[in-house]
């Protein structure tokens, strides 16, 4: 009897134990769901809040429509609508077009130098877009373009065949600029895809191409739309093309408006109308971040795409593989090779030019040389600032998020992973703009406008529905046996999580992070957005370089972080090597 | 007792014409350069034309006429007018402004008189010439700059250069080989000044319909440079300067007339951390020695002062000059022009 009510005593206290643990992760949950709730719906509400006022930022000025019908009474911003329709849906197509090939190449089959293309694979995805952009001028330009002038000599064309300066050629040079996320996007899938189906067609003696048309892109078709759309929306508010190819053209995208209202070339800066035409934006982003999560919860139920229980094993290209590495090393040559000499070229002249011997002669380094009086040392240290502490916030904040959706029962989890994921369905630049808004409007309450921590929070915030999605697939591999070990071992919650969770889930976790330092470090929309002269980063000397019309001083830079990048990803690369590669766990 | 009342009355008398005469011998520029001594700093804002190193020579000479040790942050221009509408958008929610001092054009300077956002000085009572004070004193007229169509002389013959401004309008120049700078604020000064509002809009119109290569100024030279725009509408002369520099090949079509002269006014801002060493250094820009570190720089002079390289340059020409009076006027159409070429919405 004595011990009977002794055992219920310790169940009664082990259940409330049970109980108080349960309240203290809802209460934790609670907390942290708060807090990205000020995090990311501030700056939503402040692009909201300025669509409707005119004036400056601190005005105090009654709430008005006045911006919204300018904005929608105004013919031209159907027609910019259209542009930027066009150019998201064709930089996609091209981006896909590249990408989809080049995944299942290096994913499925036996090409060689796999090692090496993923490094210069990624590279290629750390040289700023808008150097590239820079580069692809120089080759593609109706004037002066290199390759046009090639062709025209070979062919005896009267024109030239290409027009950078439109809407195709825009699209082109940024959907070229996708295919390494992209590449690292799909490339999961594609690596733990079920064989047996492609076996099957083999045994039955389809062909390599009908193979990979008929059921590769089939059964990864979840993934690839789940890509498609996170391109697409990426694809609406992308700055650097649009402004270096299509504002010289008079081609005008959603995302040149905003900046062009923030950062007028006459007048002055019109916050109201960034706004009104942010909000078309957001509505954008919102219907495509709501596609996004309905295609990526389709994929899941593809019984075929679950990397358990198979060893997917590499199909031989034989004679193929010349090819295939032609196609490989044809694309690592518009996105890494070409724009890499052309920058080389241009960063050692003492001004602009063309090819020609006249040229080879005055090559000099002193744009090199010059570097250091020209830059200081301020962008280099707000750069490292960010590489380090974006990162870090983001993946802390991801893997607690991921913590409390993916291992604990807390009811309103779904609404934390959804709120978490809601930074992808505001465009950068409109994020970036909101909390300019912010800082400038109510700079008692928030009084980090003008330093490195304000871009800080913009980087955070953008990447942290990249760093959850990340840290949830991580976390559901691990098995919760682990987890419920530690806890019968008497280990509480955090212990159990920054003891058995995080070793666990470290390479994941490692990997996005150095990943999103390295997108923080080259990201130029945002910092450009929020740039003062105290959180002047490396990116945005690069731009403000570009708008003095020194070009072969950026080049010249652009070269350093070329390098600097490489070695970065090598270093990390060496790292790693035992434990992942980059981008394996996206 | 009286005697020692006496002595008192003595005593304050003795310290009070004691004070009077130190008041009357501290001249203003003596109380400039003891706060400017308390501030150590200068936030300088300027056309990027000038660089690290003319900033750091400027910085140099300065510190040296007036026995001080003050740091000069340069501060490069990437474009003027996002600047000064970061100034407008700062003041107005009560933030003080990055920088102490701007070198901007006149018709910068314009955008911060309207909004009264200059700290003023009474500048002549140090010495400088009225002629060159404007905007109420809120700034100095350090230089002129002159504007142009311009060209690269290796990929243009100078017989095919343009000999008039209606020249720009010739069909040759279809298809994107005309550019046109953001800088549209010259066509503005031309209708504030010979032109009138109506000939330049209209010249504008026109000038927009041959669909012309849009850009930054900087960015122009670079495709000037390049060829792939044959001919810029206008150009600044310090594009030219950093081009010769360079030894690349931009030049003016200078038969054109007549030629826009914008300013460059270097002011202090209101809100300024810094308005001792700004009002000091404004003065110092005045100066001989402050000119011609200018001129070596940035290879702007100014206009007013003879033997000078501007005041050469324009002899023999019909000049535009912008006058406070017109800057209104000037604000305007510049953002009027900039919506018909499309650089703004």
């Amino acid at each position: 009897m004595k011990a009977e009510s002794h055992s219920e005593v310790l169940v009664a206290a082990g259940d409330g134990l049970a109980r108080l643990k349960s309240q203290g992760v809802s209460l934790f949950a609670s907390g942290l769901s708060l807090f990205l709730m000020v995090l990311i719906g501030v700056p939503v509400v402040m692009v909201i809040l300025m669509s409707l006022r005119t004036g400056f930022p601190g005005e105090t000025v009654p709430l008005t429509l006045a911006n919204y019908l300018d904005v929608y009474a105004n013919p031209r911003t159907y027609q910019v609508l259209l542009n930027t329709l066009f150019f998201a849906v064709t930089s996609v197509s091209v981006a896909l077009l590249i990408t989809v090939p080049l995944v299942w190449i290096l994913m499925r089959t036996d090409i060689p130098l796999k090692k090496t293309i993923y490094v210069l694979l990624t590279i290629g995805i750390l040289i700023p877009v808008f150097l590239r952009t820079i580069a692809w001028i120089i080759l593609l330009s109706p004037r002066i373009g290199l390759l046009n002038k090639w062709l025209q000599q070979i062919f005896d064309l009267a024109a030239p065949p290409f027009n950078l300066y439109s809407l195709p050629g825009m699209a082109f040079v940024q959907g070229i600029s996708f295919v390494p996320g992209a590449f690292f996007m799909l490339a999961a899938a594609y690596r733990s895809m079920d064989p047996s189906l492609e076996e099957a067609a083999y045994t039955s003696g389809v062909g390599k191409l009908r193979t990979f048309l008929k059921i590769n892109i089939p059964i990864t078709w979840p993934a690839i739309a789940a890509v498609m759309v996170y391109l697409f929306m990426t694809a609406l508010a992308v700055f650097e093309v649009p402004a270096i190819i299509g504002l010289p053209a008079r081609i005008i995208v959603l995302s040149s408006l905003i900046f062009q209202s923030t950062s007028p070339n006459t007048g002055l800066p019109d916050y109201g109308m960034a706004g009104a035409y942010g909000a078309i934006m957001l509505l954008f982003g919102l219907v495509f971040a709501f596609l996004y999560v309905r295609l990526v919860k389709q994929g899941k139920k593809y019984t075929v795409i679950t990397g358990r229980g198979y060893r997917p094993r590499e199909i031989a290209l034989r004679s193929w593989k010349w090819p295939a590495l032609a196609f490989v090393f044809f694309y690592l040559s518009i996105e890494v090779f070409i724009p890499f000499l052309v920058l080389l070229w241009t960063s050692l002249l003492p001004y602009l030019q063309l090819p020609s011997a006249d040229a080879l002669s005055l090559l000099t380094f002193k744009h090199y040389l010059e570097m250091p009086a020209h830059v200081g040392v301020k962008p280099f240290i707000n750069t490292l600032i960010l590489m380090f502490a974006v990162p870090t916030l983001t993946m802390l904040l991801s893997v607690l998020v991921s913590w409390v959706v993916i291992r604990t029962q807390v009811s309103f989890r779904g609404l934390l992973d959804t709120l978490a994921f809601v930074p992808h369905a505001v465009p950068g630049i409109l994020m970036a703009v909101g909390l300019a808004y912010l800082g400038l409007s109510y700079r008692d309450v928030f009084p980090l406008y003008g330093t490195i921590f304000i871009i800080v929070i913009a980087h955070t915030i953008n990447w942290i529905a990249y760093g959850t999605r990340t840290t949830n697939s991580v976390m559901i591999q691990v098995h919760r046996e682990l987890e419920e070990a530690g806890r019968v071992a008497g280990a509480s919650v955090p212990r159990v999580l920054w003891k058995i969770v995080l070793p666990l889930i470290a390479a994941g976790v490692l990997n996005s992070w150095v990943w999103i330092g390295l997108l923080s470090y080259r990201e130029v929309t945002m910092a450009l957005t929020l740039y003062t002269r105290n959180n002047v980063v490396i990116s945005t000397v690069v731009w403000q370089f570009w708008g003095s019309g020194w070009v072969p001083q950026v080049a010249a830079l652009g070269v350093i972080l070329i390098l600097f990048a490489t070695i970065v990803v090598g270093t990390v690369r060496v790292v790693l090597s035992r434990i992942g590669e980059i981008g394996e766990a996206s | 007792m009286a005697n020692s009342k006496l002595l008192s009355v003595f005593g304050l008398a003795a310290v009070l014409l004691g004070a009077s005469v130190e008041q009357a011998t501290a001249t203003p520029v003596d109380d400039l350069i003891a706060g400017a001594k308390k501030e150590g700093v200068i936030e300088f804002y300027g056309p990027s034309t000038l660089g690290p190193e003319g900033a750091k020579e400027l910085a140099g000479a300065f510190n040296k006429k007036y026995g001080l040790n003050i740091k000069l942050n340069f501060n490069a221009s990437g474009n003027m007018t996002r600047d000064i509408g970061k100034v407008v958008g700062l003041s107005a929610s009560g933030q003080p402004p990055e920088w102490d001092i701007m070198v901007v054009t006149d018709s910068h300077h314009g955008s911060l008189w309207f909004r009264k956002l200059h700290k003023t000085f009474d500048y002549k009572s140090l010495g400088v010439d009225p002629k060159i004070i404007e905007y109420d004193n809120g700034v100095i007229s350090i230089a002129n700059q002159f504007a142009l169509p311009a060209y690269n002389k290796k990929i243009l013959p100078a017989k095919d250069a343009p000999k008039r401004w209606e020249d720009l309008l010739d069909p040759k120049w279809k298809g994107g080989k005309l550019g046109v700078t953001s800088s549209v604020h010259h066509f503005a000064r031309l209708a504030a000044g010979p032109w009138g509002e109506e000939k330049t809009t209209d010249f504008v119109k026109k000038l927009a319909a041959m669909q012309p290569t849009l850009s930054r100024a900087g960015e122009m030279a670079q495709r000037l440079l390049l060829g792939e725009v044959l001919i810029s509408a206008t150009m600044q002369d310090s594009q030219l300067h950093e081009s010769a520099q360079q030894g690349a090949p931009l030049v003016f079509a200078d038969a054109v007339q007549p030629v826009v002269s914008p300013e460059y006014h270097v002011g202090v801002l209101k809100g300024a951390p810094h308005p001792n060493v700004g009002h000091l250094f404004t003065v110092f820009m005045s100066t001989k020695e402050g000119q011609q570190l200018w001129e070596k720089h940035t290879g702007h002079s100014s206009a007013y002062v003879p033997g000078t390289k501007a005041y050469q340059f324009i002899q023999g020409k019909t000049v535009v000059y912008m006058k406070q009076d017109q800057a209104q006027l000037v604000d305007k159409l510049t953002r009027q022009y900039g919506k018909v070429f499309g650089f703004d919405n």
